[in-house]
């Protein structure tokens, strides 16, 4: 490694990295002042690209890539000092409750009780909304959106709420990516558990080299799954699939559509919902009144016999419903992604074969942190996937 | 030169660009109104001005009468305006005072003080118009655009190709009148003249830590030292600067507010302005000064008094505060150019998230975002220290009732400003991507933020009290040389705090259609919070009894905490009582009462805390004598400050309000005649309160450089930070070696009756449900 | 306090009893006396019973249903409320009341002494088929000092009232002051605010929902007369 540990000047480890461990936990780090002002500079310039939903400064977003990048060599200095780290330092508690448990260990427990609370937060805005706002089906099949509209497809839509499940839980196909995330991400929590196992075998009982790879191999995979989850994510998000003809299974070649495409967006205030509901009900409804549901029936010649809507469209105002899915989920994502950078700097680090028996807790840090995400996992997919 | 100078040359290069590009936006030219296109002129129909196009006003005198009215004629020369062109030009006349008005069709009147061309107008070059002079003395300026036509494009209605100018002329009164005062002129010139003499003052030190080598190869670790050191001693001394830096600027703030209010009917600021000023000067105070302030001492205090060598995480800890000065640039985003955050700091939705919100307002959410995240950091951070690294010997019921309070107060932090974290993620989201989580017209619902937000903001305010409570539990048994009346209760009493904060946010939300019965609990749970407080005060009280008191500037603080804490817990007791809550919703009262306990509570229990404490942390002394003065000054004033508040709330003055009228027989007002004079008598001690703080800054400056120096125990206390020199070494307690800590400090204990670090019967169970590691186990969590 | 202070101040050359033991590096002893806790403990906590059981009716007196409560059912045609005040609590009760709508828009009050089908109060508040009289309910302006042309609500002294109220953009709060109460208006859903007028008056109906730009000056007149 490039670098020396001291400054010429002094005794002091360098602020910027490598860390001489012997000395303890770093005095110094250019990482949290570099770190801070790279989110400020992201934070700031991407409020200024972008304005109430339309992009207002194109170049803010280079300018929030710059912001990024900053933290991102901050983190990197902060990663610096941690590379040498060999479990030299690793202190323990001294106070009941927690004597003899890794003093970072603690540390991580107690972050992810805040993360917790950010996540009920998100649930607890999901429940106001979800009960609190009528569904749109109920909405759809009352009528009401004819009765009390003047003309239907005029530019008037209703309030209601339409969550994602209607979209998603409609058929194996739509929920197939999910599904196979929430696969990837229990998989991946065991394949991180078998990481760190592998890298706390005492030293003697295993060949270094096969703990090496078996270490590197496993947070690779980890990593790999993330990233597939991620993948997935942007596939159901934004890129919708194709299917192709199966014959003996009797599937037709198709599109499963992205949720975007689908018009299911943030900004979807005029949505067309087109997702087979119970039509009958209106016709049996109009059928009743027919002098309140003449829109309806626009051209039918003759209201005997057959109820058939033509022009009826509702349209729904359903930005709500879309704002607490996408923010949900991406917030999740987004602890993904942090996942996911932490991984690449352990992989990293496993790779050069500096896991040992002595600084394995480590991957049992993030393993935690890893563990929630896969937690929050199994509560947000099916709350907002299949119900 | 070494890599390690380029690296550090480079950074403070590029921090000093850096922070000139979060600055420039706010060094944008100071505000010559509201209107955008009085600013930036008829963009459409060009983007800048010509100097071919002259326009002229003729007409105007250049001293007016009172409530006369004059001809004015408005025309330009030059450009591309031809005659024989079907259009030929158009203007746009602003007014800052009086009315202009119209005289023939040529001309339209969009309010009395604009008027300009009408579509039947607009093939002319010169046009006439009305302007009545106001009835008393003002300054008036008229702002003239000129535009000159093309004539050009398929029915000479193009734009394109159009030139066009603007002149301003100013008409004075009879009375010369004083120019008014740009407040944010004033401000900004407050704002940098305090950083200015921050920056000297550290420089100064600088130069006083070294006389001989006062030089860049010097000051340069010296300064890299400050900007990345993890050290909780370091850090703690930057939270304590940051915080009363920006305990003065929200001061300033203050004082502005109170210039606008001590007449009524006044017009120093106006509403707009006055509603930026509002919401930055308690957004200041809160996150900006109180939070630092405490966070400064914990930092200091906390690993001292459990006898650590440092915090858990010393870079977290770091990271914690370089999140705090960034987010308040971006907090203070606007605010010089008439932008800034105009929701109030508890910024309700949804005029959150409506146009009619200035732009800062998605800035000073962002910079929330950042104070969040360091909060949550912190909360993480002492919770982690104070779990795991007291020292041999002290229990948890042993530790001193200082870290005892930032415990609470940091585990109701970090529990409760995740859900304002949330909050304001919506809010970003809404303002930038366009989400809508608070669009009413979406079904988004206004009282989800509310929610949201007074979830985290009532456990805030008693995060910001209870560290105060701790420095008073210290202060005041130090001084009667007793240990503190019930410690175990005094525990239990803040643990009860802590968790009744979290079910009674309710009542800051009780005009807000509540079902009856959820009022009630609400309602009772309110009061009961005032049972633990009872308990700590009488406890305080009890300490002093059959002590010896010893008067220092630090006794006299707290005894002026148990004094205005006191009244503002009683005023706050009014609140729960439904009822009442419809009157003083929003008044002054909630004002007298907020400030009642969080300057005459936290702030005064941190002036305590500052002369208690100043000596372990700098190792000089404090002036004494400077202290009463400061103490005599200061209590006085801000008496005067807030006591008359809670008169002006029952009369009916509604806060956030940028100013009052009152009732006389001609005129109907909301208020009497007396709160005039008390409003007045208001600001005149704000200014005393002010400038009395200085004396503290000034007796901390000079005993820093020439105080007598500190004993290790200057007023006789048994805790850890007692034990060590003064100022402590680094490491703080003692020595690394091997990968272990040895000589950290035991506690002894004086009662005979307890045994070090026993487990109780829950610890036990706790215990019993992990699985500890053990170097032969397999892995286990 | 004042007595502690001054009755335990340490005397010049006076011996220190050091009684808990307080020495650095040394936990102290104990202090306590557990009946003076329990007292003070338990004495507030009756206090705060009795001040929850003073503040209740006041509460449901505020917050009086309108299906029969203190204010009995809307006021048919020529119907009046006849309130009457009890002078030791302070609580208004009236034979019935009638229904005004308040709209609060930045930076406008509105009045509507006549909701019906048309305003958007129409689904909650059936049309009661017949109008109040000027007398009883009245709109008009008013010039304040200060706040400028502001409406005027005038109503008769004796009756009562039930605001249904809305926003149509933000937060806003009608305080009306000679009443001492309030309630928030929001634009997504009603809420409500009984306004038992007992006596004539003249005064001020302040915003106190921080609303923006001109929150200030959003203010209307409120006659009471005879």
């Amino acid at each position: 490694m490039s670098g020396s540990y001291h400054d010429d000047e002094n005794e002091h480890p360098s602020a910027w990295g490598p860390h001489d461990w012997s000395h303890g936990a770093p005095h110094n780090s250019w990482a949290p002042i570099i770190m801070s002002i790279g989110i400020g500079i992201f934070l700031y310039t991407l409020a200024s690209a972008y304005s109430w939903g339309e992009m207002v400064d194109s170049s803010g977003i280079s300018l929030a890539f710059i912001g990024l990048i900053i933290s991102f060599f901050g983190l990197t200095v902060w990663w610096r000092q941690d590379a040498s780290f060999d479990g030299t330092y690793e202190p323990r508690a001294t106070g009941t409750p927690f004597q003899n448990i890794q003093i970072r260990k603690v540390a991580m427990w107690v972050f992810l009780m805040s993360e917790m609370m950010v996540f009920t937060a998100l649930f607890s805005t999901y429940m106001r909304y979800r009960l609190g706002l009528t569904p749109c089906v109920e909405i759809y099949e009352s009528g009401s959106w004819i009765v009390n509209s003047q003309t239907i497809d005029s530019g008037e839509a209703v309030n209601c709420f339409l969550p994602a499940s209607e979209l998603i839980a409609s058929s194996w196909f739509h929920i197939a990516p999910g599904a196979i995330n929430t696969f990837a991400l229990i998989i991946s929590s065991f394949t991180i558990v078998q990481a760190l196992r592998w890298a706390k075998k005492p030293v003697g009982s295993v060949d270094e080299e096969v703990r090496r790879k078996r270490v590197y191999r496993y947070l690779g995979s980890t990593w790999i799954l993330a990233i597939i989850f991620l993948t997935l994510k942007m596939v159901e998000w934004f890129i919708g699939f194709y299917i192709p003809e199966i014959a003996f299974l009797g599937i037709q070649e198709h599109d499963i559509a992205s949720l975007v495409n689908e018009g299911y967006t943030i900004h979807a205030d005029h949505y067309h919902p087109h997702h087979g509901w119970d039509d009958g009900h209106l016709a049996e409804l109009a059928a009743a009144n027919p002098g309140e549901f003449t829109a309806y029936f626009a051209n039918i010649a003759s209201l005997e016999g057959n109820y058939e809507p033509t022009n009826a469209v509702m349209m729904a105002d359903i930005r709500v419903s879309t704002s607490t899915f996408f923010v949900t989920t991406g917030t999740h994502g987004a602890h993904v992604l942090i996942g996911i950078i932490g991984l690449t700097y352990m992989t990293w680090k496993a790779w050069m074969g500096r896991y040992t028996p002595k600084n394995a807790v480590s991957i049992e840090y993030f393993g935690l942190y890893w563990h929630f995400v896969d937690l929050v996992w199994v509560l947000v997919f099916p709350f907002f996937y299949l119900y | 030169m070494n890599i390690g100078k380029i690296h550090a040359r480079s950074i403070v290069v590029m921090s000093i660009l850096f922070m000139a590009l979060a600055f420039s936006p706010l060094v944008s030219s100071f505000p010559t109104g509201i209107s955008g296109v009085k600013d930036s002129g008829c963009n459409c129909h060009g983007a800048t001005t010509s100097d071919i196009v002259v326009p002229t006003i003729i007409g105007l005198p250049s001293i007016y009468n009172y409530s006369e009215s004059y001809e004015v004629t408005v025309a330009f020369t030059g450009g591309p305006s031809t005659i024989g062109n079907i259009n030929l030009g158009g203007f746009h006349l602003w007014a800052s005072e009086g009315e202009l008005s119209t005289l023939d069709a040529t001309v339209q009147q969009f309010n009395p003080s604009e008027v300009g061309h009408t579509e039947v107008g607009n093939d002319q070059t010169t046009w006439t118009l009305m302007w009545t002079a106001p009835a008393s003395d003002k300054n008036i300026e008229f702002i003239l655009h000129t535009n000159s036509v093309n004539g050009n494009a398929g029915g000479g209605a193009g734009s394109s190709g159009d030139e066009w100018n603007r002149i301003s002329v100013k008409v004075s009164a009879p009375i010369e009148v004083l120019e008014q005062a740009n407040p944010y002129v004033v401000l900004s010139t407050l704002i940098v003249i305090s950083a200015i003499l921050l920056a000297i003052t550290v420089t100064y030190i600088f130069y006083r830590t070294n006389p001989d080598s006062f030089n860049w190869e010097t000051f340069e670790p010296w300064i890299v030292e400050w900007l990345t050191s993890t050290d909780h001693k370091k850090v703690g001394t930057l939270y304590f600067l940051a915080g009363m830096f920006f305990l003065g600027i929200g001061g300033i703030m203050a004082l502005m507010i109170r210039i606008q209010l001590s007449v009524p009917g006044n017009d120093f600021l106006t509403q707009d302005q006055y509603n930026q000023f509002f919401t930055l000067h308690g957004t200041t105070m809160i996150f900006l000064a109180a939070m630092p302030l405490i966070n400064g001492f914990a930092n200091w205090m906390v690993p001292l008094q459990i006898g650590a060598p440092d915090l858990a995480l010393p870079r977290i800890n770091a990271m914690s505060f370089w999140l705090q000065p960034v987010g308040a640039l971006l907090i203070f985003t606007g605010v010089f150019s008439g932008t800034g955050a105009d929701t109030g700091w508890t910024g309700y939705a949804p005029y959150i998230v409506s146009e009619t919100a200035h732009v800062g307002t998605t800035m000073w959410v962002a910079g929330q975002l950042m104070l969040v995240a360091s909060s949550t950091l912190t909360g993480v951070n002492f919770l982690t220290t104070i779990a795991v690294m007291r020292a041999p010997g002290m229990g948890w019921m042993q530790m001193p009732l200082f870290t005892w309070s930032i415990l609470v107060a940091n585990l109701m932090l970090f529990l409760s400003i995740p859900a304002f974290g949330v909050g304001l993620v919506q809010v970003y989201l809404d303002r930038v991507i366009g989400t809508a989580f608070y669009d009413a017209s979406a079904g988004g619902d206004p009282l989800l933020w509310s929610h949201l937000f007074w979830y985290f903001g009532h456990p805030e305010v008693y995060v910001v009290i209870v560290p105060a409570f701790g420095v008073i539990s210290e202060v005041i048994a130090t001084s009667a040389r007793r240990s503190v009346f019930g410690y175990r209760s005094m525990v239990y009493a803040m643990a009860g705090i802590g968790v009744v904060s979290f079910i009674v946010y309710g009542h800051h939300m009780f005009t807000s259609g509540m079902s009856p019965t959820l009022r009630f609990v609400t309602m009772l749970t309110t009061m009961l919070v005032a049972v633990p407080t009872g308990i700590k005060i009488f406890n305080w009280l009890k300490t002093m009894h059959r002590g010896s008191l010893v008067y220092r500037t630090h006794t006299l603080w707290a005894l002026g905490f148990l004094i205005t804490f006191t009244l503002g817990g009683i005023s706050g007791m009014f609140f729960p009582s439904m009822a009442m809550d419809l009157h003083f919703h929003e008044s002054y009262f909630v004002v007298a009462h907020f400030h009642y306990v969080l300057v005459g509570g936290t702030v005064f229990g941190f002036f305590s805390a500052i002369y208690y404490w100043f000596p372990k942390m700098t190792g000089k002394m404090l002036d004494e004598r400077l202290g009463v003065l400061h103490f005599l000054t200061a209590f006085i004033s801000y008496n005067g400050v807030f006591w008359p508040m809670h008169r002006l709330g029952v009369w009916g003055m509604a806060r956030r309000h940028h100013t009052y009228f009152i009732s006389t027989e001609e005129a109907m007002g909301s208020l009497p005649i007396e709160a005039a004079g008390w409003n007045m008598f208001i600001s005149v001690s704000a200014f005393l309160f002010f400038f009395s703080n200085f004396i503290l800054i000034a007796n901390m400056i000079k005993s820093v450089i020439r105080g007598q120096k500190a004993p290790a125990d200057p007023w006789g206390g048994w805790s850890f930070e007692w034990m060590t020199s003064s100022p402590p070494p680094t490491p703080s307690f003692g020595h690394f070696h091997d990968g272990v800590w040895s000589d950290l400090p035991t506690l002894k204990d004086a009662n005979e009756d307890h045994i070090a670090n026993e487990p109780s019967a829950v610890v036990k169970w706790f215990q019993s449900l992990m699985v500890l590691d053990d170097e032969n186990e397999e892995a286990s969590h | 306090m004042f007595h502690h202070s001054f009755w335990y101040t340490s005397k010049e050359g006076e011996e220190f009893e050091n009684q808990d033991g307080i020495e650095v590096g040394v936990f102290p002893k104990h202090n306590d006396d557990m009946r003076l806790e329990v007292a003070w403990t338990v004495l507030p906590f009756i206090l705060i019973i009795y001040l929850t059981y003073i503040s209740w009716a006041p509460l449901d007196a505020v917050w009086t249903s309108a299906d029969g409560g203190n204010h009995g059912y809307e006021c048919g045609l020529s119907e009046s409320s006849n309130n009457q005040i009890d002078l030791d609590t302070g609580i208004i009760t009236s034979e019935c009341y009638h229904i005004l709508e308040i709209t609060g828009k930045q930076w406008v009050w509105s009045f509507n002494c006549n909701p019906n089908e048309d305003s958007w109060t129409g689904d909650t508040v059936p049309d009661r088929g017949f109008e109040l009289g000027t007398n009883l309910c009245d709109v008009g302006t008013i010039a304040i000092e200060g706040y400028g042309m502001q409406p005027l609500l005038s109503l008769k002294a004796g009756e009562t009232y039930l605001a249904v109220m809305q926003s149509e953009d933000v937060t806003h709060s009608p305080w009306v002051q000679i009443l001492g109460v309030k309630e928030d208006v929001l634009p997504s859903h009603q809420t409500t605010l009984w306004l038992p007028m007992h006596d004539v008056s003249e005064s001020m109906i302040l915003c106190t929902e921080y609303c923006g730009d001109a929150h200030s000056l959003m203010s209307a007149g409120l006659s009471v007369h005879n």
